[in-house]
């Protein structure tokens, strides 16, 4: 499609200089897209796998928590856990991969996972609780590579979008008006020769 | 820069997140709870809760929430199965969000190649 603009060497010589920006920018966008790309892709088999197992790993602990309740009573079990003794908190700070930040999440503990007295409460309650304590890091582990996978996607589809637009329509219709001007231009250097050499002709028979 | 990290859930699995020491807010996935739960996310977001862990049946009822929160640093929110039946709503979303980026199912391929 051609720009709208007025067909005069001004024209031109901005344009020109618009085009090869242009093509940078697509360059080192499209370089961007394709390193954002590949390390998604790396990134996306193990956030699989960390998933896959997580899920696993979870569910078990769940079921021995539930049944481990189920032994004591809910009440009792409500009671036990009702001031936990732990404290949790996690550090963010960024990472930057290519322009995009991700978080990096620091684990800050503190205090013992088992708030209560041996007395009244099962073995399994307590295996169970410990399992999970250990398994936190995983879950974290897990929030920062899942986020880290939706930020670096999003970015992608831009990036995506941005390069295609540049490749696809502001290119191309800078170098059709860039040819269009040169038309233009030289159609009035024609018709001015031919009216120059018009002008000689009559000049010359007087 | 220190946040907390809260739990979203059946009160059943909650009480394992509270041994732990993570902030919970059982809620239950009922059709008019389900408004209650929307309010309390984003308000947990806004206190700047860093990461909010929810199970998979709440999380299914609070897809547009999530979706919205997915494209913004803070907070992460990480979708855990619960107990019973599973609806897979993480794999889902990965999914999406991959095919969102690389213009193709890349992990529906890699399981066709796998049956080969």
């Amino acid at each position: 499609m051609l720009l709208n603009v007025n067909a005069t060497r001004m024209e031109l010589l901005r344009l020109r200089k618009r085009l090869s920006l242009a093509r940078r920018g697509h360059k080192l966008l499209k370089d961007k897209r394709d390193e954002l790309m590949r390390q998604l892709l790396e990134v996306i088999d193990r956030v699989k796998e960390l998933r896959f197992s997580i899920e696993k790993e979870f569910q078990s602990i769940l079921e021995r928590f539930v049944l481990a309740k189920a032994a004591m009573g809910p009440y009792q079990v409500e009671q036990e856990l009702l001031l936990p003794v732990k404290k949790i908190s996690v550090s963010i700070s960024k990472r930057n991969i290519i322009s995009v930040r991700v978080p990096v999440y620091a684990k800050e503990v503190s205090g013992d996972i088992i708030p209560y007295g041996y007395m009244n409460t099962s073995g399994e309650m307590d295996i169970a609780l410990n399992d999970f304590d250990k398994f936190i890091d995983n879950l974290l582990d897990l929030a920062e590579k899942e986020k880290a996978v939706q930020l670096m996607a999003t970015e992608i589809e831009e990036t995506r979008r941005r390069v295609n637009v540049l490749e696809y329509k502001l290119i191309p219709s800078i170098i059709e008006t860039i040819r269009f001007i040169t038309m233009k231009l030289d159609e009035t250097e024609r018709s001015n020769v031919v009216r120059l050499m018009k002008v000689i002709d009559i000049v010359r028979s007087h | 820069m220190v946040t907390r990290i809260a739990a979203f859930g059946e009160s059943d699995i909650m009480l394992i997140f509270k041994a732990v020491g993570i902030d919970v807010f059982p809620v239950t996935a009922g059709i008019e709870e389900i408004s209650e739960a929307e309010k309390k996310l984003r308000q947990l977001a806004g206190e700047g809760y860093g990461i909010i862990f929810m199970t998979e049946t709440i999380a299914i009822k609070l897809d547009q929430i999530i979706k919205e929160y997915s494209n913004k640093l803070l907070p992460s929110i990480v979708v855990i199965p619960g107990l019973g039946k599973r609806n897979n709503y993480a794999i889902r979303n990965l999914r999406r969000a991959i095919t969102k980026a690389v213009g193709a199912d890349v992990m529906a391929e890699e399981k066709l190649g796998a049956n080969k």
